[in-house]
C-alpha cells in the first residue's frame, strides 16, 4: 500500500509544501513588498513637489513626517514579529535533523536570501533617485521626500531581512550553527552598516553644504558596505557542496534495497 | 512489495517532488532560484558603488566629456567585474561574469533613469542616459574565455576596456557633441541641455570636466585618456581580482 510522504515541520505539524520551499508565500512576501514600494514611489508622484519642499510648512508635516512615524512603527513592529518568530520557533535538537528536512532547510534558506537581495534591490532604486530630488531641490532638513523612503523604508527592510536570513540559518541549519559564518556575517553586518552611515552621511552634509556632486567622497562609506553584498557568493560556497552531499547520500539511500 | 512499502514509507529526501531519488530536480530547483538572486544582488551593489562613484559623470550628457568621464567610469566599473569573473570561472567554470554585471548594472540604472530622473524629475531621457560597458565587458570575457589566464586576461582585457569605453558610447554621444550657436555663444547641445535643465552640478566652477594639464600629444585627447584609462583599468582588475578571492572566503569563525 503506498503511503503519502508526509513532511513534517519542527513543531510536528504537516507543512503546506512537501516541496521544501513555500513558493506561494516568496511570491506573496516578494508580491508585497513590490505593492509597498511602489505605492511609496506613486505617492512621491503626487505629494512631493506639491508638499514636499518645505519641512516648515504643516502640509509636510502632514503628508511626509507621518509617513515616517508610520514606517517607524511598521518596521519596528515588523523587525519584533519576524525575529521573535524565528528565534521562538528555533530548532533545538539539531543533531536529531534528517538529511531530507535539512536539504529542505537549505531551500527555505536561499528563499529568505531571495528576500534580502529583492529589498536591497529597492534600496538600490530608491537611492539613485535621491540623486534627482537633490541636485534639484538641495535639501533643507534629513527628511525628505526621497530619504523617507530610502534610509527609514528600504534600508530598514533590507535590514531586517538579511537579520531574518542570518536568524534562519543560525536556528535551523547546522552548518551555520555550529560557527559563524564569515561571509554570512559581512553579507549582512556590511549593508547594516549602511544605517550609521546615514548618520555620519547628513552631519557631512550639514558642515559642509555640498549637494552638487553625487560622486563625492562623504558618500564611500556606503559604497564600501555595498561591497560587502559579493559575500553572498562565499555563502553559496559554503551551502552548495553541503547540499550536493547531502542529495547524492539521498539519493543513495533511496535506491539502496531494503533487508530484512 | 517489502521494498516498494518501506521505499514509499519516507519521503526519499523528496523536496520539490515527493518520491523523486533524483538530485538533478533539486539542482534544477536551487538554479532557478539562485539566478535571480545572484542576478539581483550584483545589480544591487554594482549599481550602488556605480552611482556614488561616476554617478555624475553617468547621470547627465554635459559630465560625458573627454578627460573625466572615460578615466573614472571604466576604472571604477572594472572592479566588480572583475570580482565576478573570479567566482563564475573559478567556481562554476562560466565566462560571462563581467557581461552579467553589467547587464545587471544597465538593467538598474535604466529603471532608474527612466523612472526617476524622467517620471519623477521630469530630465529628458536623452540627457539622463546611462554609459554602456557591453563591447567592453564582452571583450573582458573573450579575453578570458580564450586565454584561461587572470594575468592575461588583467592586462589585455583590463586595457581593452578601458580603451574602448568612449568609442563605445560614441554613436549615443556624438550627436550631443555637434557645435551650436546660441544667442551667439559657441556651446555644444550637451552643454545647452545642462544649461536648460539646471541642476546643482550644473554651474562651470563645479562641472568636473575637460579640467587639466597635459591633455593631448599634439592633437586630439580621447586617445590619451583612453589609453590612460586602460592602464589604470589593468590595475585595478589584479585588485579587484583579490577582492573577489578575499569576499568569497568560506571560513567560520566561533565567536563573534
Amino acid at each position: 500500500m503506498a503511503m503519502a510522504a508526509k513532511v513534517l515541520t519542527i513543531d510536528r505539524r504537516p507543512a503546506r509544501s512537501a516541496g521544501g520551499i513555500n513558493y506561494r508565500l516568496l511570491a506573496g512576501a516578494m508580491l508585497t513588498l513590490s505593492v509597498i514600494f511602489v505605492s511609496i514611489r506613486l505617492y512621491q508622484q503626487f505629494f512631493a513637489w506639491t508638499v514636499g519642499l518645505d519641512s516648515t510648512s504643516p502640509e509636510f508635516q502632514t503628508h511626509w513626517m507621518r509617513l515616517l512615524y508610520g514606517e517607524f512603527f511598521v518596521e519596528g513592529v515588523a523587525a519584533a514579529a519576524i525575529w521573535g518568530w524565528l528565534w521562538k520557533t528555533r530548532d533545538l535538537n539539531l543533531a536529531a535533523l534528517e538529511p531530507s528536512e535539512e536539504i529542505k532547510r537549505y531551500l527555505r534558506l536561499i528563499g529568505w536570501l531571495l528576500m534580502y537581495v529583492f529589498a536591497v534591490y529597492w534600496t538600490e532604486f530608491f537611492a539613485e533617485q535621491d540623486a534627482t530630488w537633490h541636485q534639484t531641490v538641495v535639501r533643507d532638513t534629513e527628511f525628505t521626500p526621497s530619504h523617507i523612503p530610502l534610509f527609514f523604508g528600504a534600508m530598514p527592510v533590507f535590514i531586517i531581512m538579511g537579520v531574518s536570513s542570518y536568524l534562519y540559518a543560525r536556528t535551523r541549519i547546522p552548518q551555520f550553527a555550529r560557527a559563524h559564518s564569515v561571509p554570512f556575517l559581512i553579507a549582512v553586518a556590511g549593508p547594516f552598516m549602511m544605517l550609521p552611515n546615514v548618520g555620519f552621511n547628513e552631519w557631512g552634509h550639514t558642515f559642509w553644504i555640498m549637494e552638487e556632486i553625487f560622486s563625492a567622497p562623504l558618500h564611500a562609506g556606503f559604497v564600501v558596505f555595498a561591497w560587502a553584498a559579493l559575500c553572498l557568493g562565499g555563502i553559496l560556497m559554503q551551502a552548495i557542496p553541503r547540499i550536493i552531499e547531502l542529495a547524492q547520500g539521498e539519493a543513495q539511500r533511496a535506491v539502496r534495497p531494503v533487508t530484512g | 512489495m517489502m521494498q516498494r512499502k518501506a521505499a514509499s514509507a519516507e519521503p526519499a529526501y523528496g523536496d520539490v517532488n515527493p518520491g523523486s531519488s533524483d538530485p538533478q530536480q533539486l539542482y534544477r530547483t536551487i538554479d532557478w532560484l539562485l539566478i535571480p538572486l545572484l542576478f539581483m544582488v550584483v545589480q544591487a551593489a554594482f549599481h550602488i558603488h556605480a552611482m556614488l562613484t561616476v554617478g555624475d559623470w553617468d547621470f547627465w550628457t554635459d559630465w560625458k566629456d573627454r578627460r573625466w568621464w572615460l578615466v573614472v567610469t571604466p576604472v571604477s566599473l572594472i572592479t566588480f567585474p572583475a570580482a565576478i569573473q573570479y567566482v563564475l570561472w573559478e567556481k562554476f567554470r562560466l565566462p560571462i561574469g563581467a557581461t552579467v554585471c553589467v547587464t545587471a548594472l544597465l538593467l538598474g540604472q535604466w529603471v532608474s533613469r527612466t523612472l526617476n530622473f524622467y517620471g519623477w524629475a521630469y530630465f529628458p531621457l536623452n540627457f539622463v542616459w546611462p554609459a554602456t560597458l557591453i563591447p567592453g565587458a564582452i571583450l573582458l570575457d573573450c579575453v578570458l574565455i580564450l586565454t584561461r589566464s587572470y594575468l592575461l586576461t588583467g592586462i589585455f582585457g583590463g586595457m581593452l576596456w578601458g580603451v574602448i569605453f568612449y568609442f563605445a558610447n560614441w554613436p549615443m554621444l556624438a550627436a550631443f557633441h555637434l557645435p551650436m550657436n546660441h544667442n551667439g555663444v559657441l556651446l555644444s547641445l550637451a552643454d545647452l541641455q545642462g544649461f536648460e535643465y539646471i541642476r546643482t552640478g550644473t554651474p562651470e566652477y563645479i562641472r568636473i570636466i575637460e579640467r587639466g594639464t597635459l591633455r593631448t600629444f599634439g592633437k586630439d585627447v580621447t586617445p590619451v585618456s583612453a589609453f590612460f584609462s586602460g592602464f589604470v583599468c589593468v590595475l585595478m582588475y589584479f585588485v579587484w581580482h583579490l577582492m573577489g578571492r578575499l569576499l568569497s572566503t568560506v571560513r567560520f569563525i566561533q565567536k563573534i
